[in-house]
């Protein structure tokens, strides 16, 4: 036997108490974890997904929309731009690199995006197997999406039409797979990757088939599929009539940044949008929600100091006869301390170690589900040194909680405890 | 062996003063002490076993003065030297019968083999509840339980206070027998304070306050 045992043995013969103790600072310590994860994977996802990309330029509307959408594909886009126009725009001298891109149509949920071969260096994405694609109806896939669908080199699929899934709107072109990307943790993952002139020929194909496609599909997905021709003219291949959805732009001088947005939205009918400006506003709006849950977070944790400070407190009122006997037996006053210090931090430590496994495996099994739906949402790794934050926090409650428990053994008088309990 | 020399004993500074007779005990010498209640017997069970700091005198264990040892000093040479018996609950409850006894002996900083130890629950019929929370225990076995505890460190002296007020006839003479043994067995001094008359005749010498 010693003072670990008997502590062990003190917290068994109390687990209503213990399980409350340790459930309720598990949940503030899986709160605290918890929304530090996801700040963290929130924010390093956003911007881990900026790639090289210092603005976009896209249609006029909300310039977050924008953003959201052309870079990390989360929202719908804001409308079309002209290619022409865009082109234009991306020969300024201060711009070292400009992608057009052009989407609307997915497949089984993830989205297809029409780009030039340089859209992968942005992510700085390698190809694993394959080639890139070079033809029009030629695809690569990210990893992701090669993962989740099982799709290999030489398979061949329909596009659906607009950016979630759906079993109506199918396109009869076939896409065929030509490559797949290898993993970069980024939004890219989770894209398919083909010419802006598949693109143009998927739909192009299908207002030669039905001419009132065109115009039908304007009215009834106005916001998911916005790299619709509008023109009827399909067979005009001409740049001036063909539109993208957006340019994602790179500079060459940091001097751009003064000058490029404000000369697009001024002198033209497009837009320009700053990505880190736009999420930095974005971060601005969900901080107020992380702060809210980190102070709740933080109240509770508050509570369970004082639910394991009564716990404890409880503890030795009601065994003060118990210790009382071990003072007879040789016990120190310090050894008695011991006793409830061992107990709190118990509590405490299994608290912790059920917070930090459920936020570790919980939340990779939550966004396993959220992943299967969602398929944008990447989960980081928790930060060392938010947990050694928080478990600095978890000690010092149970420090204090300990060191207010035990005053009772300090002015405890064990004459008369042992006279008194006859 | 243990003395005592004019030990008086004053709770507040204008409260009662007790003054105790000298006790004088040498090895395996037992002793009696008898008074009605409020006389100051379980005071001067606490003196003796260091538990109260005495306004004068002294209690010599072994050639140990009590009251000149540090708290540490006085906690270890209580938990080595002195086996407590109390009237009623002398056990830990969170802990089982056989933990008890551990737990006195951790404290004690006494090895005893753990046939030792079976070998005294079986002498006072513990022997089937040693894995039992003391919750479950009887009062007869819980009493035998505080004499276990009492003795399992193979202590100098043995302090028992009203070991016997609340038992009937039998199991007060249960109970003298088993503290009059264990006191042999270990040769250690025993003194029971009791206001129970009927363990007079246990006792060579006895003292009434």
């Amino acid at each position: 036997m010693n003072l670990w045992k008997i502590s062990i043995q003190n917290i068994k013969s109390k687990p209503l108490y213990t399980v409350l103790s340790v459930v309720i600072l598990a949940l503030s310590i899986i709160l605290l974890l918890g929304i530090q994860q996801l700040k963290n994977s929130f924010e390093y996802q956003m911007e881990n997904n900026l790639g090289d990309i210092d603005m976009v330029i896209g249609a006029k509307g909300s310039p977050l929309q924008l953003v959201l959408a052309s870079i990390l594909h989360l929202d719908n886009p804001t409308g079309n731009i002209s290619y022409h126009d865009a082109k234009k725009a991306s020969k300024n001298p201060l711009i070292k690199l400009a992608i057009p891109i052009s989407y609307g149509d997915n497949y089984k949920g993830f989205r297809i995006v029409g780009t030039t071969k340089a859209f992968p260096n942005l992510y700085h994405a390698e190809i694993e197997q394959g080639l890139p694609f070079e033809n029009p109806m030629e695809v690569v896939l990210g990893s992701t999406v090669a993962e989740q669908l099982g799709l290999k080199i030489g398979d061949k699929f329909l596009s659906s039409h607009g950016l979630a899934e759906n079993t109506e709107d199918i396109h009869d072109d076939e896409l065929t797979v030509v490559g797949i990307l290898k993993p970069t943790q980024k939004v890219i993952d989770r894209l398919i990757i083909t010419s802006l002139q598949s693109i143009w020929d998927v739909h192009d194909h299908d207002t030669h088939n039905d001419g009132t496609h065109g115009k039908h599909d304007e009215h009834e997905h106005e916001d998911d599929h916005v790299h619709h021709n509008e023109n009827n003219h399909v067979d005009d291949h001409l740049d001036e009539d063909k539109e993208i959805t957006s340019l994602l732009v790179s500079f060459r001088s940091p001097t751009a940044f003064l000058t490029l947005p404000r000369k697009i939205n001024q002198q033209t009918n497009m837009q320009a949008a700053m990505p880190k400006f736009e999420l930095n506003r974005l971060y601005e709006f969900t901080g107020v929600g992380f702060k809210t849950i980190s102070i709740i977070a933080y109240l509770i944790l508050i509570i369970s100091g004082i639910i394991m400070f009564t716990s404890l407190y409880k503890m030795v009122k009601e065994r003060t006869f118990d210790l009382a006997i071990l003072r007879t037996y040789g016990a120190s006053h310090f050894q008695l301390i011991k006793i409830v210090a061992y107990e709190g931090f118990t509590i405490a430590l299994a608290a912790f170690a059920i917070g930090f496994v459920f936020v570790k495996v919980g939340f990779k099994y939550v966004f396993k589900v959220m992943d299967a739906s969602d398929k944008v949402y990447m989960l980081q790794e928790l930060p060392h040194q938010e947990v050694l934050q928080v478990g600095l926090l978890v000690f010092i409650i149970t420090a204090v909680s300990v060191l207010l428990a035990i005053y009772p053994i300090l002015k405890m008088n064990i004459s008369t405890i042992l006279s008194h309990e006859k | 062996m243990i003395y005592s020399n004019h030990l008086t004993f004053q709770y507040e500074k204008k409260g009662n003063l007790f003054s105790f007779p000298n006790i004088t005990l040498n090895e395996q010498e037992n002793l009696l002490i008898l008074g009605k209640s409020g006389i100051g017997k379980t005071t001067l069970l606490h003196l003796l076993a260091g538990l109260l700091k005495p306004t004068e005198g002294n209690v010599i264990i072994n050639d140990t003065d009590l009251h000149k040892l540090s708290n540490n000093q006085l906690d270890k040479f209580r938990g080595e030297n002195i086996g407590l018996v109390f009237q009623k609950k002398h056990a830990i409850g969170s802990l089982n019968v056989l933990q008890n006894l551990q737990t006195r002996l951790y404290f004690s900083k006494k090895k005893v083999k753990n046939t030792a130890i079976e070998d005294l629950l079986k002498q006072l019929d513990l022997y089937d509840f040693k894995h039992s929370k003391v919750t479950a225990l009887s009062e007869g076995q819980l009493q035998r339980l505080g004499i276990a505890s009492a003795v399992i460190h193979e202590p100098q002296v043995i302090l028992a206070d009203e070991p016997t007020s609340s038992l009937d006839d039998e199991n007060c003479d249960i109970v003298m027998k088993l503290l009059i043994e264990q006191a042999e067995r270990t040769k250690a001094n025993l003194i029971v304070i009791t206001h129970d008359y009927r363990v007079k005749s246990c006792f060579q010498n006895h003292i009434i306050l």
